[in-house]
């Protein structure tokens, strides 16, 4: 593969790898809160993580571009001097992607019986271990589901980036700023090519996404041969 | 502080719920106690608040001596979480993890302990389940499923076992088979054992005592036997399935012979000698299934009341057939068999005698 595709392919993987984990952890706990907690303002707190998905990218970048800022706490205060670099290209990324992440999480903690939570309490377990033994092992495909799809988006992840990291080629031009750089340079085998890339990606993590919800549907989930032994 | 070693469980318990106030009082020894009422009467709520997953609004929970729970006026609160109180509840659908085996389900309390594998085997054995370890819940039928609840139940080692309708996810015919399994199994535990359900034939079959609750009270306790076949108490008797319940009047007593004499209009009965005097408005109630039928009147029996009658409706009800008899204005009813029916040709404006042994009769209380 040249240079020119590989580079921005490194990179994007890298900001998706970094966003990822962002939207696992701060996904998870805000899907768990808001299908377990019912706290007044819920229905607020929800809204305003869900409009990245309706806002244009542009406005949840410029958002961040003044959070990150100069003359902003975090910058000034916390030292969080980030704009321009890749890992704002992986917080803005990580921000569009939450809330498909919330969104298929909180439906699968919601979905699950409280009874089998109240009965592992009763059997001695305490809430870290209710949580983990039995919540999240009832939500993993849900959760699952939320992260790829979370995942894919912001790999796919343009215009915040382009508001608070730039395209700078070999340190912030990620494979979709790269397609539009190589559109404006009119060399159109090389945008091909990437195009590609990104929508064979894309389709494979939908295509898996759907599929885990697929099997969630019909009740009893498929057994691996591992969990038999 | 155990008194002489014997498991003693005290609940005096107010809990408020959705408007509907709930103050039940038990005191539970090594023994299998009944709670029994209609649904809606209380009954999961109890056992919920016994097990700690919700809050009473005030009262006391204290086993062995040891205050699980603790809430009132002029006392510090005492609360111990779910996990700490050594409760073993078996749900009514029993709960099972589905993403674990009948195995793992076993063995989730006892995480991270040596020799967990084993003894979770050797209860799987114990309950018949040998084979069926590296089956998923969804793979077992439902009496086995009962069988994983109680196993697990019983792996955490609990000093209370609570079980919440434990037969009703199961069809009729695997309900009879497993009682004596159950039966046999709780009085091995030799712990308190709280069991509740809405089947007068479960009271019997597994209840030492049995305590009636309705609407949030408990109305009457006492052996099930006693109680059930004598409800003190005309709501009592409504809720332990006595059909028929009438309103006579004492026409008069005969103490010689231990009987007293009521009726209305041409009804006339026959009751057991009770402190009442004539002219009285009393209620009296005898089973359904005490009432027998006959096409003519009955020579040579022993029962007193035998009342003619006219057949108003003939219903299936399960393993038996319900008539309804029009005597003289007043409705019987009585329980009998499908072979019954077809030999004595039940059918509505049948003519027919309904018989009723003096002592099957009682007077009830209001």
């Amino acid at each position: 593969m040249p240079g020119p595709i590989l580079e921005p392919l490194r990179l994007s993987f890298q900001v998706m790898a970094l966003a990822t984990l962002l939207l696992f952890v701060f996904g998870l706990i805000l899907g768990v809160l808001l299908a377990r907690v019912k706290f007044p303002g819920h229905l607020a707190i929800e809204t305003i993580i869900l409009l990245p998905l309706v806002l244009p990218p542009s406005v949840v970048g410029y958002y961040l571009l003044v959070a990150l800022g100069r003359g902003s706490p975090l910058k000034e205060w916390a030292g969080l001097d980030i704009l321009f670099t890749w890992w704002a290209a992986a917080l803005a990324s990580a921000l569009v992607g939450l809330p498909l992440m919330v969104l298929s999480t909180r439906a699968a903690v919601a979905n699950i019986n409280p009874a089998l939570e109240n009965a592992a309490r009763t059997l001695g377990s305490s809430e870290p271990g209710v949580f983990f033994r039995v919540t999240l092992p009832l939500a993993r495909r849900g959760v699952l589901a939320g992260l790829v799809l979370g995942a894919a988006r912001a790999l796919g992840e343009f215009g915040a980036t382009l508001m608070v990291a730039g395209s700078i080629p070999g340190r912030t031009q990620t494979l979709p700023l790269a397609i539009y750089d190589a559109v404006q340079n009119r060399d159109y085998i090389l945008a091909n090519q990437m195009v590609l890339i990104m929508t064979g990606i894309a389709f494979v993590g939908l295509w898996w996404a759907r599929r885990q919800e697929e099997v969630r549907k019909p009740g009893p989930r498929q057994q691996t041969q591992e969990e038999i032994e | 502080m155990s008194l002489g070693g014997i498991p003693n469980l005290l609940v005096d318990i107010e809990v408020q719920r959705n408007g509907f106030n709930l103050r039940v009082a038990l005191d539970v020894q090594s023994e299998v106690m009944v709670l029994f009422g209609p649904s809606g009467s209380g009954k999961s709520t109890t056992l919920q608040a016994i097990a700690g997953l919700i809050t009473p609004r005030k009262g006391t929970i204290v086993f062995n001596g040891e205050t699980l729970f603790q809430r009132g006026r002029a006392v510090p609160l005492v609360n111990a979480p779910a996990r700490k109180r050594r409760i073993g509840y078996v749900f009514q659908d029993y709960a099972l993890f589905p993403h674990l085996t009948a195995l793992r389900n076993i063995a989730f309390p006892l995480w991270k302990r040596p020799g967990a594998g084993s003894r979770a085997r050797e209860l799987l054995e114990q309950m018949g389940l040998s084979g069926l370890g590296n089956s998923y819940p969804h793979e077992l039928s439902g009496g086995q499923q009962q069988r994983v609840a109680i196993a697990r139940a019983l792996a955490a080692e609990p000093q209370v076992l609570l079980l919440d309708e434990p037969f009703s996810a199961l069809d009729l015919e695997t309900r009879r088979r497993v009682r004596g399994e159950v039966r046999k199994v709780l009085h091995e535990t030799h712990i308190p054992v709280v069991l509740v359900t809405h089947d007068r034939e479960e009271v019997l079959a597994l209840g030492d005592r049995v305590a009636v609750i309705d609407q949030g009270h408990i109305v009457a306790h006492g052996a099930p036997l006693a109680l059930l076949g004598h409800p003190p108490r005309e709501r009592v008797a409504r809720l332990t399935g006595m059909k028929n319940i009438i309103r006579l009047q004492v026409l008069g007593a005969d103490p010689a012979e231990g009987i007293l004499h009521c009726g209305r209009g041409e009804f006339l009965l026959e009751v057991p000698l009770s402190d009442v005097h004539a002219g009285q408005e009393v209620m009296v109630g005898f089973r359904a299934d005490d009432v027998l039928l006959a096409t003519t009147k009955p020579v040579g029996l022993s029962a007193r009341n035998a009342i003619p009658g006219k057949v108003v409706s003939v219903q299936s009800i399960g393993t038996v057939y319900e008539v309804i008899m029009d005597c003289s204005g007043i409705y019987l009813m009585s329980h009998i068999t499908r072979r019954a029916v077809e030999e004595l040709g039940v059918k509505p404006q049948v003519g027919l005698w309904a018989v009723v042994k003096t002592a099957s009769c009682f007077i009830l209380h209001e």
